[in-house]
């Protein structure tokens, strides 16, 4: 039996929910940047899975950016973390409400 | 057969991003991370996507994880303590929406059996990586072009953030209690000192009459 769109589709959205349960029951920023990176995962696998099954190009292209967008959100994520650490010394999201640094 | 595979990489990568959650130090957490996106990477392979599967294990697993780590081992972060949340109602309030999603994906997932796309990934060049360049390159070179752009402002941010503070202004001579000083206006030569004491005798001056 091969495996099925729906298949990919189930496991895709299984796993953009445990990055959104991850996002909101963690307090460590950084184990919250890890949970998103894993929703950005799982919507590229939704891409990928459209685009082997409907033989179109396009969605490949859009992983590609995707995964370029997330290298550039890596970069200015962990910047504003190494930041938020220097003038707090926690990681704790909670200790970090004011907007202000 | 193929379907076998699906089920191993897909209990993987669900197994893999449970821990990702579960783990209290956030370097196993990356570690399991790690686990998610190789398991993906072979799913790309089954999908017949092998130049995405490649960028995957490269940029995913290789370049944006080591950052990660990095910066944890930078920061040298410990365990997150447990109980000390303000925000105690969301924990059940999460695993709740999270229940209700996975019970309307299975429901999708029965009912939409009758809808089956037939992969004809026999003889195809989809995915391989000719097609996307040629694609990348001709139809889509405003977003390729555009992407470009975003990771530059993304180089320039990130110093911009992981700067330390400017020089010192020109008429600062002494901060109190600093860790640098300044020894005139014109030569800004950083002198690190250890006590107000020695910065006030590098300097030439009693500051304690200028507390006074």
């Amino acid at each position: 039996m091969e495996p099925q769109l729906s298949w990919y589709l189930a496991l895709s959205a299984i796993l953009f929910t445990i990055g959104v349960t991850g996002v909101i029951i963690k307090r460590n920023i950084i184990a919250m940047f890890m949970c998103i990176e894993l929703m950005l995962n799982a919507v590229n696998l939704t891409f990928v899975a459209f685009a082997s099954f409907f033989q179109d190009v396009t969605g490949q292209l859009f992983v590609f950016i995707v995964m370029t967008v997330a290298a550039a959100e890596a970069a200015v994520g962990l910047g504003i973390i190494i930041a938020i650490f220097r003038n707090r010394e926690t990681l704790d999201v909670d200790e970090a409400s004011i907007l202000k640094l | 057969m193929l379907a076998l595979l699906f089920i191993l990489f897909a209990g993987l990568g669900i197994g893999c991003a449970l821990a990702v959650v579960a783990q209290r130090n956030p370097l196993y957490s990356a570690i399991s991370l790690i686990g998610v996106f190789i398991s993906l990477a072979c799913l790309y392979v089954m999908l017949a996507a092998p130049f995405i599967a490649a960028v995957q294990v490269i940029v995913y697993a290789g370049a944006i994880m080591v950052l990660v780590v990095f910066v944890i081992m930078l920061l040298n972060v410990e365990q997150e303590e447990r109980g000390r949340t303000r925000l105690k109602f969301l924990v059940p309030t999460a695993v709740a929406l999270a229940a209700i999603l996975i019970a309307e994906v299975a429901f999708v997932l029965v009912s939409v059996q009758e809808f089956r796309v037939t992969p004809t990934n026999a003889a195809s060049d989809i995915g391989v990586t000719h097609s996307i360049g040629s694609q990348l390159f001709t139809r889509y070179l405003l977003p390729f072009e555009i992407t470009s752009i975003l990771l530059l402002m993304a180089i320039v941010g990130a110093m911009t953030l992981a700067r330390r503070g400017g020089l010192l202004p020109a008429n600062a001579r002494v901060i109190p209690g600093a860790q640098q000083l300044a020894l005139s206006p014109d030569d800004l030569t950083l002198v690190e000192t250890n006590s107000t004491d020695e910065a006030a005798r590098l300097l030439g001056v009693d500051h304690r009459d200028e507390s006074a």
